[in-house]
């Protein structure tokens, strides 16, 4: 049975259980890695990003017919002898399959593998009608004989070891196993299940698509036990979601491209199979077989015209998004979804399970966006995330108390400058003397003393700003540092190692005194009015007019200003005057030396010294920008030192280091053994959120590997 | 793309799902592939499906001198003693090396579903580069009247179910061999 924490209380508790499992965090960790090496092989030749854009819009276009393309494919399905059935909810379609096993005298089920099936507890409600049944998928198998949900969509027993599986199959067998032979363990299953097929009076199967033109349905398998549980019983059911009809068999092959490379590195799939109508069956006293679909809405049809959610039905279920996600590779899928697993587990859950089974996993999004640039249908997954986090917390009727600090806070900026600029004082005595705190106190929960921490500036970069403000004769360009939080308070230094930079460009930097937070972490914790609140401020502050470029040092507040404000506005009747022209205007700085000042060689002093780079998701993803960091690391005479899943996450995440710190602390490990496992000596990245969690992590492992932020590294060769 | 390329094409993708790729001749070649295919593995049983009466008089002949069952159809009366299949398919898509063959007589099923060994008959001239070029044939059988049952076949049946570890031959054939045809030039 899966049980779903349904209070960030009981959750925690049920990751640190996981967490603690060393075959799963191996297991998936290996997987993590593996998979993005394959399927970017298997997309060798292919326009990715052309084709998601394809599919997603055809997706889109078929959402809104979801009715028509229905009755079209129930008119050609029903002339070949299918019958068709709707199901509101998932209990009305148990009671339907469960109808059609009574009325036709069955006795034994067969099933092939169906998330849809899982969604509604199909197994649960025919075991308790008293049919006995059987799944046929060996994962699926192996999880029910567990009595287990699946925790991949794909691969649904990805969490168990060979030697978990080979002692359950001796359960299941009364014979000794020789459990290292995987070969072994799948004949077992071969064996096992073939009577049951042949045994069997229906088989259950779902679908990959119903295809509107020609009322077939479309499957895309791989062990060949579909194909046996659709042919051998004499009633086929077959259960679908009301989002796997799409009009065409031109738009199933266009499918058919990306689902089996995202979902597991493969071209193709073992099988792809049409079925049309009654089959010709040796087992049916009308040698007809009795052959049915059920369609599932469940909440389907109504999220369909969703203006925000609707997008969450264009997933085809390959299950990447929890392939490549940093904490689902840390925790398992049984702690990362309710039935469907991943990101869009995390999403799918309020609208199928409800908002007590999503209430506590929909806070486990690190936002690193990993799933978001995977995904074959191009769904805004973090973004959705966070949406349906709202919603939760709009269901519930509940603020948390952080939401209310947080909102109370930044919208009013004076204030929130007021409690940052005390925070100075208040933590001097934790630091001695070092400018970092590497012991908290006692009030903090120990797995949060993962890393050390920075000391907040004793002057932040805003009170420096007169002082350290240069006037520019005839500069190349003017343009506005948003320096964001973490630079201007935790981190002047980087402000400072920029004006040092630019002002030798012959830049004219301007810091306009009235910007604020940038507003991500409201948005992370779903408040979406305070991040409007807060956007409009900037937008003001900032006067975007007046200047060429505006310049960050932060991966995140970039992204966030550039990508999430224009999203922010999104559904107000109106979006600010200026707002194109203030987001058209974010440059991140590695971008802005490179490609705008055209930096060269020449520019700075050669030292050789050997230095790694760590991407931020929101510089790599969030902002697209990939060759620049590393060509300005060479650019200014070091040597760029590629290191293992540079563009993986660190595990900072703003506020969600503090939310799930062992979750944290465990991306961060991984991540610094990637790094010390080279020879480097200096390890730099363009956020200071990176930095922040970089640097305090190899403090407090004493590592020998310093941690700076680009813009300083740079600073130090500039002539 | 010229014939020759697309052969070569379709049998390296189809290697590539391990799948065993052999160049024959004549139905009489593809008749004593298959036979001493089944010998080898040591089974005892042949199917074929699709093959012209003539044809079946041949394998059916070849069987019995191997000492071989040939078991005729309906095939479900068969259906847990199987050992090998032999039947034409429609087509070839090079590309990735799949087959794609019209199941919708309830022989072809059994026989491409619960054999050991799967042996396909594909005359080269059926060899497509990519699936696009096929999307007419797929909808002419998907849009007639009536049911169907249609179905791509690339490589043996796998799964990756125990620690992702690949392991081929699940509940469909364990093996899948291709006997591409080159046709005669009379």
């Amino acid at each position: 049975m899966i049980k779903t924490a349904q209070d960030i209380k009981s959750y925690k508790k049920q990751l640190k259980e996981a967490l603690s499992d060393q075959f799963l965090r191996t297991a998936l960790d290996n997987f993590n890695c593996a998979y993005r090496e394959n399927r970017s092989a298997v997309y060798e030749g292919i326009d990715f990003e052309e084709i998601k854009k394809k599919i997603a819009a055809e997706k889109d276009a078929a959402l809104p017919r979801l009715n028509e393309l229905f009755e079209l494919f129930k008119t050609h399905a029903e002339a070949a002898g299918s019958k068709i059935h709707v199901a509101k909810d998932a209990r009305q379609a148990n009671e339907i399959v469960a109808a059609i096993a009574k009325e036709n005298n069955v006795k034994k089920i067969i099933k092939s593998k169906s998330m849809t099936a899982e969604e509604t507890f199909l197994n649960d409600h025919l075991e308790k009608e008293g049919y006995i049944v059987t799944e046929t998928d060996l994962g699926e198998w192996i999880i029910q004989l567990r009595k287990e949900g699946p925790s991949h969509m794909v691969m649904p027993a990805i969490h168990l070891s060979r030697y978990q599986v080979g002692d359950l199959f001796e359960k299941v067998t009364r014979k000794k196993l020789a459990s290292e032979n995987i070969d072994k363990l799948v004949k077992i299953a071969r064996k096992t299940l073939r009577p049951a097929y042949l045994e069997a009076d229906m088989g259950i199967s779902g679908a990959n698509f119903a295809i509107a033109e020609s009322g077939a349905l479309g499957l895309v398998t791989n062990e060949g036990n579909m194909r046996l549980v659709t042919t051998l019983p004499r009633i086929h059911v077959a259960l679908v979601g009301f989002d796997k009809l799409i009009p065409d068999l031109k738009t199933m092959l266009r499918i058919l491209k990306v689902l089996p490379r995202n979902a597991t590195g493969q071209a193709i799939t073992s099988y792809v199979t049409w079925i049309k109508g009654a089959m010709a069956c040796g087992s049916s006293t009308t040698n007809r077989k009795e052959m049915h679909i059920v369609f599932l809405d469940n909440g389907r049809l109504a999220l369909a015209e969703d203006p925000v959610f609707a997008e969450a039905l264009r997933c085809i279920r390959c299950g990447a998004c929890a392939n490549v996600c940093p904490v689902y590779s840390k925790v398992g899928g049984h702690k990362y979804g309710h039935v469907y697993i991943g990101a869009i587990g995390l999403i799918l859950t309020l609208f199928y399970h409800g908002k007590e089974n999503d209430r506590a996993i929909v806070k486990n999004c690190i936002n690193c966006q990993a799933c978001k640039e995977v995904c074959p249908v191009d769904i805004d997954l973090p973004h959705l995330i966070k949406k349906t986090y709202r919603a939760v917390l709009d269901q519930d009727g509940k603020t948390p108390v952080k939401n209310v600090f947080l909102s109370k806070v930044l919208k009013n900026r004076k204030l929130f400058h007021f409690i940052l600029r005390h925070a100075y004082l208040a933590q001097k005595p934790l630091a001695q003397k070092g400018p970092m705190i590497r012991h908290l106190p006692h009030i903090f929960e120990k797995e949060h003393g993962f890393r050390s921490l920075p000391v907040i500036a004793k002057t932040p970069f805003r009170d420096q700003w007169i002082r350290l403000r240069q006037p520019v004769v005839n500069p190349k360009y003017t343009i506005a540092l948003f320096a964001g939080c973490a630079v201007d308070f935790i981190y002047p230094e980087q402000a400072s190692a920029l004006l040092k930079v630019l002002q030798k460009y012959d830049v004219q930097v301007e810091f306009p005194m009235d910007q604020t937070c940038c507003g991500l972490p409201a948005l992370m914790a779903a408040e979406e009015e305070t991040a409007k609140e807060v956007a409009l401020q900037n937008l003001k502050a900032v006067a975007s007019e007046k200047y060429e470029y505006i310049l960050t040092l932060c991966a995140s507040c970039g992204s966030h200003l550039k990508h999430n404000y224009p999203k922010i506005f999104k559904d107000t009747s109106r979006s600010p005057e200026n707002l194109k022209a203030f987001t058209d205007k974010i440059i991140d700085v590695s971008s802005f030396v490179v490609n705008v000042l055209k930096a060269s060689s020449k520019d700075f002093n050669v030292t050789g010294e050997k230095v790694a780079y760590h991407s931020p998701c929101h510089l790599c993803r969030g902002m697209q920008v990939t060759n620049e960091p590393r060509t300005l690391i060479e650019i200014a005479g070091y040597q760029y030192v590629p290191s293992k899943d540079e563009n993986v996450c660190c595990g900072f995440g703003g506020s969600y280091s503090v939310d799930f710190p062992e979750i944290s602390a465990e991306i961060l490990r991984k991540k610094l053994d990637d790094v010390q496992a080279t020879d480097v000596r200096l390890l730099v990245s363009d956020c200071p959120g990176c930095v922040l969690q970089l640097g305090g992590g190899m403090d407090k492992r004493r590592g020998e590997i310093q941690v700076k932020h680009i813009i300083e590294l740079i600073a130090e060769t500039k002539i | 793309m010229p014939t020759s390329d697309l052969v070569q094409l379709m049998k390296e993708k189809a290697e590539a799902v391990q799948a065993v790729v052999v160049k024959i001749k004549t139905m009489k070649e593809a008749f004593q592939y298959t036979v001493e295919l089944t010998r080898q593995q040591k089974g005892t049983s042949m199917v074929a499906t699709g093959l012209e009466s003539r044809d079946v008089n041949l394998l059916e002949k070849a069987c019995k001198t191997a000492d071989l069952t040939f078991l005729k159809p309906p095939l479900r009366l068969h259906a847990n003693k199987i050992h090998t299949a032999l039947t034409p398919v429609d087509w070839g898509i090079a590309e990735t090396g799949t087959l794609v063959l019209d199941s919708s007589s309830e022989d072809v099923r059994i026989a491409t579903m619960l054999s050991e060994t799967h042996v396909a008959l594909l005359p080269v001239s059926k060899i497509k580069p990519d699936v696009t070029a096929l999307e007419n044939e797929i909808n002419a059988v998907l849009k007639a009247d009536g049911s169907s049952y249609y179905a791509f076949i690339t490589g043996a049946s796998r799964t990756a179910d125990i620690e992702r570890v690949l392991a081929i031959g699940v509940h469909g054939p364990q093996e899948l061999h291709i006997l591409m045809m080159v046709e005669n030039r009379k």
